[in-house]
């Protein structure tokens, strides 16, 4: 027999709120987290909006926010999510547990890297007779004005070190980086390391920003964002006809997945079982997904495999549904191909429309969502529905939240260079 | 522990380094007792307190990629064309005929490291957003004039998860996909992961890679405010002196490691060639610091392999070369094995290759397998007591069939796999 592994703890900041409760009361009253960016200037930008996490302060979150002080937000929101996911587990206590059989599998970002610093830097160490920067003038430069603490900071393996610091979790630790796929992707292999028998318990999920001037730089130039001029709240429009882009956010879901019988013999509180994952590549281009949605069927169809769950017996897809012409007619291709005449009976939405794109968190934020959605009986819905598309032409609970019992949800994340991750959690019971 | 009657190879090896770009030469470099850490050439290092590293002469990714596919290196940071150059190298070597193998699959599994912007390829809309003095960057003008000097695909270049992706793309892999982003461990769990994915029949194929270039004035100027640099500018061929006594600092170096792992009946029924098979694989984090999450991964990769600790010919360890790093490496071995095999670094003659190291360490020890010598470490003269263990200086050779491969991060992340010569 296979183990089977449950979600025993969870924890978020969104920009829907920093509780789960909070959150998903927001996300079923179709609120929205986007508006104008507070971070940076960002007048000039073809996007000017995103959803921000307000008022974050770590104090709030953690006993010692100094440890934390020279950390980007990636770090900072992981352990205010991370410290919500252990307290929800009971297993804040050290002594709680064998920590050296406690992960942590994160699909976490990088650190942000001072924009102005940098590129006034640049300009003033460029020689521009020699149309070449003055490597020379550059070094000195940076050594003086570059932060040390904040420069290790931006390092990809960081905040999974910071966690297994904070938190004593002494078993396997990874991070994964796989795009707008990285955390679930991170909680699907958590998932099989417990399988596996090389832990008994992980700490896992995702946090990332990239709300700052590289970040909306980079996206704007990829044409990936909305650039969308009316109200900003609106700018987020997954499967509508009219969409055109994804809206950044940025935050943090973290979730305690532990074997069913060590939960048991310590009485742990189940919210849910974790019960199907798969991961492939689409191998076409770094840009876009395959036309034909080969890789994100595979994977989909694949991850309901691993789960055991029959196809009928799927109640709700949380769709990556990122408001990309792309991603959406695609995602709904694959689902169709998956599920046959069945898709079309299946509720699908997308809470991007709500809290833009986490990026890396994304994933797990989603997935919380969904067991959310099946403890309360009710599906968020696809804000900003308005004109259908006829190639996405499913139940995209368009508006307005519904109640609808499930017992097993699928969850989709994709991500630039082709990554596909689907993951299937389902009411636990025994 | 599940056990499955799957059972990983490695099938082929692909290495850049600077001690040569394929796996026997890079081996007979270390047996020579060659180094590849030499002064920086290739722009103007003379303000950086640490002006060497382990660089690789001459690189040019279009040696390695196919002649369709080289318009896609201009999308590619250097760390991403020595990803891809790596597997096509490991898929040569392996002699697989890709039109046999079923894509779906095939997977790609890397280990990748935070990737430093091109400094020039911002140049111009940097210039164009600033003024006055002190100079100052208005971000009114970088929003729309900035962008528009800025090629469209920049953020692509240097995104960690491209170098796993890239490879998927110019091979068709669509198996399992995944980019580990854990510092220097980064490779090995890449490699631990893959004999999972495998294991548990996700694949038949799999390329296990890192690759990393931090050779580059943004990264050694980075570099140089937070990681424990030897300085030692006037002899860089022995400034890497892992265990040794007088060890200051470790070195930077750039390259590629990339293994074929391949299910074995899908080896055997190829006719492949077969390095070594994979036995066990652990992961740890070592959060007190004294080695005992060292010990942790050594423990589970042993257990896992079901060896006796007199079957490992050597410990292939991480030996950075860092006063710290090198005392809770060397603890923590010490606490898994009381009776320590040899230990050989590898460091010392090719300088830290960040998530490319722990597979590049290990092709030494494959390439052991292949020829029956085992390399010594270079630099290690003067012994540590703190550092209670057997370290081979000198080459010797092979006189047993399993070795233990220990990889770890600062931070406390640490992997480990035992490998056994296949016969």
């Amino acid at each position: 027999m296979r183990r089977r592994i449950v979600v025993t703890g969870m924890g978020v900041i969104t920009p829907l709120g920093s509780t789960i409760p909070e959150m998903f009361k927001n996300l079923v009253a179709g609120k929205s987290g986007i508006g104008p960016i507070t971070r940076f200037n960002a007048k000039s930008f073809p996007t000017t909006f995103a959803a921000e996490v307000r008022d974050f302060d770590l104090a709030k979150h953690v006993k010692d926010p100094s440890q934390w002080k020279d950390c980007g937000v990636n770090s900072r929101f992981a352990a205010a999510a991370a410290q919500q996911a252990l307290e929800d587990a009971g297993l804040l206590d050290h002594s709680k547990a064998d920590r050296s059989r406690f992960g942590v599998y994160l699909g976490s970002g990088e650190g942000i890297q001072d924009f102005n610093n940098m590129i006034s830097l640049i300009a003033r160490t460029y020689d521009r007779e020699k149309r070449s920067l003055d490597c020379a003038k550059f070094a000195t430069e940076g050594l003086k004005f570059f932060h040390a603490g904040h420069e290790a900071e931006q390092e990809l393996h960081t905040t999974p070190a910071h966690l297994a610091q904070y938190f004593c979790l002494e078993g396997p630790n990874f991070n994964c980086l796989t795009a707008c796929a990285a955390s679930s992707q991170a909680i699907g292999e958590a998932l099989e390391i417990i399988r596996h028998g090389d832990a008994d318990i992980m700490l896992t999920g995702g946090s990332h920003s990239m709300i700052h001037p590289f970040g909306v730089t980079g996206f704007n130039l990829l044409t990936a964002l909305s650039t969308f001029k009316g109200d900003p709240q609106k700018s987020s429009k997954p499967f509508d006809l009219n969409r055109d882009g994804f809206v950044l956010g940025e935050g943090s879901g973290m979730l305690v997945i532990e074997e069913l019988e060590h939960a048991r013999k310590r009485g742990a509180k189940i919210h849910a079982e974790l019960t199907g994952y798969c991961s492939t590549a689409d191998a076409f281009r770094v840009t876009d997904s395959h036309p034909d949605g080969r890789g994100a069927i595979a994977c989909i169809a694949g991850a309901i495999k691993d789960s055991g769950v029959r196809m009928e017996d799927i109640g709700y897809i949380n769709a990556h549904g990122t408001s990309t012409q792309v991603n959406d007619r695609v995602e709904s291709l694959a689902i169709k191909k998956v599920f046959g005449d069945l898709a079309y009976k299946i509720p699908v939405s997308s809470i991007k429309s709500m809290m833009g794109h986490l990026i890396a968190a994304a994933g797990a934020v989603e997935l919380i969502t969904c067991i959310e959605a099946m403890r309360t009986g009710i599906l968020p819905p696809t804000m900003n529905y308005e004109t259908p598309d006829p190639e996405c032409d499913l139940d995209y609970i368009p508006n307005k939240a519904r109640e609808h019992k499930t017992r097993n949800c699928l969850s989709n994340s994709f991500g630039f260079g082709g990554q596909n991750t689907s993951l299937v959690v389902s009411a636990f019971q025994n | 522990m599940v056990v499955s009657l799957r059972r990983a190879v490695i099938t082929g090896v692909g290495s850049l380094t600077p001690l040569g770009n394929d796996g026997p030469s890079f081996h007979s470099a270390l047996k020579d007792r060659k180094s590849g850490v030499s002064a920086i050439t290739s722009f103007d290092v003379s303000t950086l307190p640490v002006r060497f590293a382990g660089c690789i002469p001459d690189f040019d990714a279009k040696n390695y990629v196919d002649k369709k596919d080289r318009k896609a290196l201009r999308v590619m940071a250097k760390t991403i064309q020595l990803a891809v150059s790596g597997a096509q190298c490991a898929i040569n070597d392996s002699k697989v005929d890709k039109e046999k193998l079923d894509r779906t699959r095939f997977g790609v599994i890397y280990g990748a490291g935070l990737i430093a912007t091109e400094l020039n390829e911002l140049a111009d809309a940097a210039i164009v957003s600033s003024s006055g003095d002190p100079i100052k960057v208005d971000l009114d003008i970088w929003g729309h004039k900035g962008l528009e000097v800025i090629q469209p695909l920049w953020m692509l270049k240097y995104l960690p998860n491209m170098l796993a992706c890239q490879v998927s793309i110019l091979h068709d892999a669509q198996g399992p996909n995944n980019s580990i982003t854990q510092s220097d461990v980064a490779s090995v769990l890449a490699l631990g992961e893959t004999f999972r994915l495998l294991c548990r029949d996700r694949g038949d194929f799999f390329l296990a890679g890192g690759a990393e270039s931090r050779i580059n004035i943004l990264s050694l100027t980075r570099n140089s405010l937070f990681e424990e640099l030897s300085t030692d500018n006037e002899n860089p061929q022995k400034a890497c002196r892992p265990f040794d006594k007088n060890r200051n600092g470790m070195v930077i170096g750039e390259g590629a490691g990339v293994l074929a792992v391949e299910e074995l009946e899908h080896a055997k029924n190829r006719g492949a060639k077969i390095y070594a098979e994979i036995l066990g694989f652990g992961a740890a984090f070592d959060q007190k610091k004294d080695g005992s999450g060292v010990a942790r991964a050594i423990n589970a990769a042993l257990k896992e392999a079901a060896i006796d600790v007199s079957d490992i010919d050597h410990v292939n360890a991480h030996g950075l070369g860092c006063k710290r790093s090198d005392r809770i490496e060397a603890q923590g071995i010490r606490s898994a094995l009381p009776k320590t095999p040899d230990v050989l670094a590898v460091k010392s003659a090719i300088g830290n290759l960040g998530a490319a190291g722990g597979l590049v360490e290990l092709i030494a020890s494959l390439e052991s397998f292949q020829t029956g010598i085992v390399p010594g470490t270079l630099n290690f003269e003067n012994a540590d007591p703190d550092c209670p263990v057997p370290v081979l200086s000198a080459s010797r050779e092979l006189r047993k069939n399993c070795v233990l491969k220990v990889s770890m991060g600062q931070t406390g992340q640490c992997g480990a796999v035992v490998i056994r010569r296949w016969m």
